[in-house]
């Protein structure tokens, strides 16, 4: 029998194409969109990821130190070493600073650590260029995202850093690139008052000194054979502390820090995914309408609807099948050219795909609808 | 009903509207056309006739009367067949002012649609379509798409198409309207030889004095009635 869909679109081949490429573009931006969501929480817990505690410490009722501000005394971790089932417990700092390289503003998530402690937030996965921090002052290792150098200088705080590193794609949940100074030079860049503030307060007769020994988090590793949530309850129990493992921290992080924005990509893609299939369903109803004195001869001639909608619906499924293979392309070649990380991964591809031939099929209904409802005598002007 | 007699009406009836705008077209045809007969149907214009051939066809709902096509009674007052299309695939071919092909299929399967979707299989329908383009002078061009012929190569490929599969009724609609006194008398000559050759009752509307000399016999819709008259031959 002849395949009336693939005979039509050969005669209009090259409007079929570039009407493919315009939805494949459109199913092309959905990828993007599902990417960025994928990227989104990628970023959120790249940091977490990479630090790979099994205990997170932070001030007492806080969800710190990302989703809410935490402060505690460095000294702790010393106490946490002790505590039973502690294997290793660092401290560290999270905080946002703006630098500004070659005048232009740049938003980044500082950590501290201890270069020589235990625990290193740097994944040697993410190290594509230098080393890690060795010294206790004046050492940054950078994110790839900050367009910085290695061996460039830059300000900070009172002092100037040199970039000894640079990790691959490594941002906070905000996205901001991530920067990692010692834990030393962290807590001075956090917590030292300004030489303004100084005198102000000395002249208010509060002359505080600044507490340079204060940090957001205590990450800890647990020792084989002890089971993480208690020793983490026993630290939350006993110490007047919050503990989160692992686990929470990244929920947290999903959850109170991405939740929102991932809602909203959701919510943006499931509109484009229907807006797509409204033009698809359109661009059939007008291929139809194009054809409909066509139908109506075959209608006229005695070929049954069962063949005609055959014909309809090939051709929605095909301008589909096509939109989406111009959608993977155009979102292959545009995806790394986003500012935020965009994850393209082949299961949310097939999805779509899922998706688009459902959507074809539905929005071939109006093509259908107009197949069944021809007058045949419209063929002969009757 | 005999079986020399292809379409057989009685009392047919077509009205339009309703109320004070009912407007009756055809009132009480009565006619039957044998196999083999070539019939010219002449009227004025909106007389009736593409309607009269459309319900022959059974392309629009007669009002009241009974159709037989070949053997068959398909209306009565109300279509006794439940497939009309079917009808229209396996017993009537259509020949139309404009050729009507479809534009994105070629010839050869323009000429091929109808048979294939009547189960013959695309490798006979081919070796068929063929024989039938050879037939009408036009088998060099089965490849060809229909933009790409003339206005008379583009009405004798319709005239196969409507041969394809092997009616019993050719309803052809001014089917030289639309071509050149030389092309127009070619396609007469080409469905008498049909109407002969195959067996085929053909009813065809013309307003060509010159055509309706080619036929056997002479339809017309006078006052909504049908009436027939001899061919006068001319000398």
């Amino acid at each position: 029998m002849i395949n009336l869909a693939q005979k039509d679109i050969s005669h209009t081949f090259g409007k079929f194409v570039v009407t493919a490429m315009g939805v494949g573009m459109l199913l092309g931006i959905v990828l993007i969109m599902i990417g960025v969501y994928r990227g989104l929480i990628v970023d959120a817990t790249i940091l977490v990821h990479d630090v790979s505690a099994d205990i997170w410490v932070v001030q007492e009722d806080t969800l710190g130190p990302f989703a809410e501000a935490s402060r505690i005394h460095e000294d702790l971790k010393n106490t946490l070493k002790t505590t039973q089932g502690i294997d290793k417990a660092e401290a560290m700092t999270f905080q946002n600073i703006q630098l500004y390289t070659n005048n232009k503003p740049l938003r980044v998530t500082a950590v501290g650590y201890d270069p020589f402690g235990e625990i290193n937030p740097i994944n040697a996965e993410h190290l594509i260029e230098g080393r890690t921090l060795k010294q206790s002052h004046y050492e940054v290792v950078v994110s790839s995202e900050t367009g910085l150098k290695l061996n460039e200088k830059i300000n900070l705080g009172r002092n100037q850093y040199t970039v000894v590193g640079i990790t691959k794609k490594t941002v906070a949940s905000s996205g901001d690139p991530l920067i990692y100074l010692s834990l030393k030079d962290a807590q001075e860049v956090q917590f030292s008052f300004s030489n303004a503030t100084i005198r102000n307060d000395k002249a208010r007769g509060n002359a505080q000194q600044s507490d340079l020994h204060l940090v957001n988090a205590i990450v800890c590793s647990v020792k084989k054979g002890y089971n993480i949530a208690l020793v983490a309850n026993d630290i939350s129990q006993w110490k007047h502390l919050s503990t989160f493992t692992q686990d929470e921290q990244e929920e947290i992080l999903i959850k109170n820090v991405v939740e929102k924005s991932s809602k909203q990509i959701g919510l943006f893609t499931v509109i484009l995914v229907i807006v797509s299939t409204i033009i698809i369903g359109l661009i059939i109803y007008t291929m139809t309408l194009e054809k409909i004195k066509e139908i109506s001869i075959m209608k006229l001639i005695g070929i049954p609807d069962s063949i005609i909608i055959k014909m309809i619906v090939q051709e929605t499924v095909l301008l589909g099948f096509f939109a989406f293979v111009f959608g993977n392309i155009f979102s292959y070649f545009t995806y790394d050219k986003f500012p935020k990380r965009v994850i393209l991964e082949v299961p949310d591809a097939l999805m779509l795909f899922g998706v688009i031939l459902v959507a074809s099929v539905i929005a071939s209904f109006v093509g259908v609808g107009k197949v069944v409802h021809a007058d045949p005598t419209v063929a002969i002007g009757g | 009903m005999s079986t020399q007699q292809s379409i057989k009406i009685e009392n047919l009836v077509k009205e339009f509207g309703k109320g004070d705008s009912l407007l009756r077209v055809i009132d009480g045809a009565s006619f039957t056309v044998n196999k083999g007969e070539l019939i010219a149907l002449i009227a004025p214009s909106g007389a009736g006739k593409t309607t009269l051939l459309m319900m022959i066809g059974c392309v629009i709902n007669p009002t009241s009367g009974t159709i037989w096509l070949g053997d068959e009674k398909v209306y009565e007052d109300k279509w006794i067949t439940h497939n009309s299309r079917k009808i229209r695939r396996e017993k009537i071919g259509f020949i139309f002012q404009a050729h009507y092909l479809i534009p994105f299929l070629n010839v050869i399967e323009n000429v091929t649609l109808v048979p294939q979707t009547n189960g013959v299989s695309e490798k006979q329908a081919k070796a068929d379509a063929m024989k039938l383009l050879e037939y009408l002078d036009i088998a060099d061009k089965a490849y060809s798409k229909p933009s790409a012929l003339s206005g008379g190569q583009n009405q004798r490929v319709a005239i196969a198409r409507a041969l394809a599969n092997n009616p019993q009724i050719i309803l052809a609609d001014e089917p030289t309207a639309a071509l050149d006194s030389a092309r127009a008398l070619s396609v007469i000559q080409m469905l008498k030889k049909i109407a002969t050759e195959q067996n085929v009752a053909i009813i065809m509307v013309t307003h060509d004095e010159r055509m309706v000399q080619r036929c056997d016999k002479i339809m017309k819709i006078e006052n909504k009635k049908i009436v027939f008259e001899t061919v006068d031959v001319p000398s």
